[in-house]
């Protein structure tokens, strides 16, 4: 479902990403932790390519695309790509002047070529999924933050991707809202939806990742199941990060 | 004031007003719509078009602002014919004002494009739009609220600039004034009494300006 060789990213002479190699089925959960700077945000964006990568591959569904340095990539690839999942912010970027309901309609209509009234149907399921279907004709600044961040899962599920990308998807947050997305997001791994979270949430991460990476300066280096990673860490970076945590 | 210059006044205020509706009005109506799509086109050069546009553009601006909109006009009026090329006053008037409303409204157009985060093309990039889709669907929508205020004010000036097309002959509402005073010698009253128009026709603009502007407002995206 996913995989990645080789993957190398610089921003300028700054070596962001040092060669990253990862599998993971179809239906499994990754979880990415690590420290700040690490370049989890930025493995992340190399998966839609949003960041595009200097060297490497990326497989992800049905589409794979290898990276040159100087090569350019033609924009049908990109967006083939980029079509093959959906992604969840950290500050949800709602489009704020369209209902929650239009904000999922929206990629339907205009890259699926849906009909609108389909598109609404979808819009309408996808809102009751993430127990929202009383909000659909509210705009983003009616939302708490909670609700804007599950509109943005229901959003980034529109098209039907065979991945959901998150980045830090509670860390903008309010504490006592956190838990209702994490349980839409549990609810998901408990359906069989493939998805990536970079997350600083151990616990969460512990819960609903079937496989866990460490990474720190643009490395792997660790990872497992979460009962090895956590429990059992073998580099010593991976044991001083989550001893830092435990503190 | 003398009995007839109460007549005067009374006597050109409904020829003046109508020249105020029938020409300035339309003149300036014309060439903001004209100008504010050429402002949208010069904005987008500006910052997405092919790298050989975008000096093309930035010369139109940099010209525009660079010189006094009056002598602009003079150049299409009086200048274009001794290069075989004469134009109307109504249509010269119309295409130097369509001019400087491009040139300065690309300005306050790109400035609204920019301002809009960044977040928002990721997210509709993520959802695989392309740049003209994200540009149209998600960017353009929201800079069009943040240019409401500038480009109402840009509104109000040019209505008030339209009367330096009276120099290159047409006949709008600054002009007819000045035929008036060229019969009854009267330039005091007339004047005042044409600026009294302006000031009517700017009020009422700005008070609509503030209810739009409202409107925006409450259905606030922000
Ligand atoms: N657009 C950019 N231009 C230049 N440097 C960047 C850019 N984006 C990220 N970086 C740098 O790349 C490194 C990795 O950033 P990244 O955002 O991937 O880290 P992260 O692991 O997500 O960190 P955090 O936990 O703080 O979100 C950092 O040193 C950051 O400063
Ligand atoms: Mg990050």
């Amino acid at each position: 479902m996913i995989k990645l060789q080789g993957l190398h990213k610089a921003y300028g002479k700054h070596q962001v990403l040092k060669g990253i190699d990862l599998e993971l089925p179809k239906g499994k959960v990754l979880a990415i932790i690590g420290p700040s700077g690490s370049g989890k945000t930025t493995l992340l964006r190399c998966l839609n390519l949003l960041e595009v990568p200097d060297k490497g591959a990326v497989q992800l569904g049905s589409v794979s695309l290898s990276f040159q340095e100087g090569v350019k990539l033609p924009f049908k690839d990109v967006l083939s790509l980029r079509k093959q999942s959906g992604m969840v912010f950290q500050s949800f970027n709602l489009f704020p002047h369209m209902t929650a309901l239009e904000n999922i309609v929206e990629a339907q209509v205009t890259v699926q070529k849906k009909s609108k009234h389909a598109a609404q149907l979808r819009a309408r399921s996808l809102l009751e999924k993430v127990g929202l279907a009383d909000k659909a004709d509210s705009y983003p600044n009616r939302l708490s933050g909670g609700q804007q961040q599950r509109v943005a899962i229901a959003r980034a599920m529109a098209l039907e991707p065979e991945v959901l990308l998150f980045d830090e998807p509670t860390s903008a947050l309010d504490p006592e809202l956190v838990e209702e997305v994490l349980k839409v997001i549990k609810q998901l791994a408990a359906e069989g939806m493939t998805m990536v979270i970079v997350t600083h949430l151990m616990r969460f991460a512990a819960e609903v990742a079937d496989h866990v990476i460490l990474m720190d300066d643009g490395h792997i280096v660790e990872e497992g199941a979460p009962q090895e990673v956590f429990r059992q860490p073998k580099s010593s970076r991976a044991v001083q990060f989550l001893s830092r945590l435990a503190e | 004031m003398s009995d007839n210059q109460i007549q005067i006044i009374t006597d050109s205020f409904w020829p003046l007003l109508k020249a105020g509706v029938v020409y300035t009005i339309p003149l300036t109506l014309i060439s903001f719509t004209l100008g504010l799509v050429l402002a949208v086109i010069t904005a987008l050069v500006r910052l997405y078009a092919w790298d050989f546009l975008k000096p093309v553009a930035r010369f139109y601006v940099w010209v525009i602002r660079g010189t006094p909109l009056l002598v602009q006009l003079f150049i299409i009026f009086y200048g274009l014919p001794s290069v075989g090329l004469t134009i109307n006053p109504f249509l010269s008037a119309i295409i130097g004002f369509t001019l400087s409303v491009g040139a300065y409204g690309s300005e306050i157009v790109r400035a609204a494009i920019i301002s809009i985060p960044k977040g928002q093309w990721e997210a509709a990039y993520s959802l695989g739009m392309t740049r003209w889709q994200a540009l149209r669907r998600i960017i353009l929508p929201q800079a069009a609220r943040v240019t409401v205020p500038p480009l109402g004010n840009s509104f109000i000036s040019l209505l008030k600039d339209t009367s330096l097309a009276s120099a290159i002959t047409y006949v709008e509402m600054f002009r007819r004034a000045q035929q008036d005073v060229a019969r009854t010698y009267e330039p005091m009253l007339l004047y005042c009494e044409v600026a009294l128009i302006y000031l009517l026709f700017s009020t009422v603009l700005s008070t609509l300006q503030n209810i739009v502007e409202k409107r925006l407002d409450r259905s606030s995206v922000s």
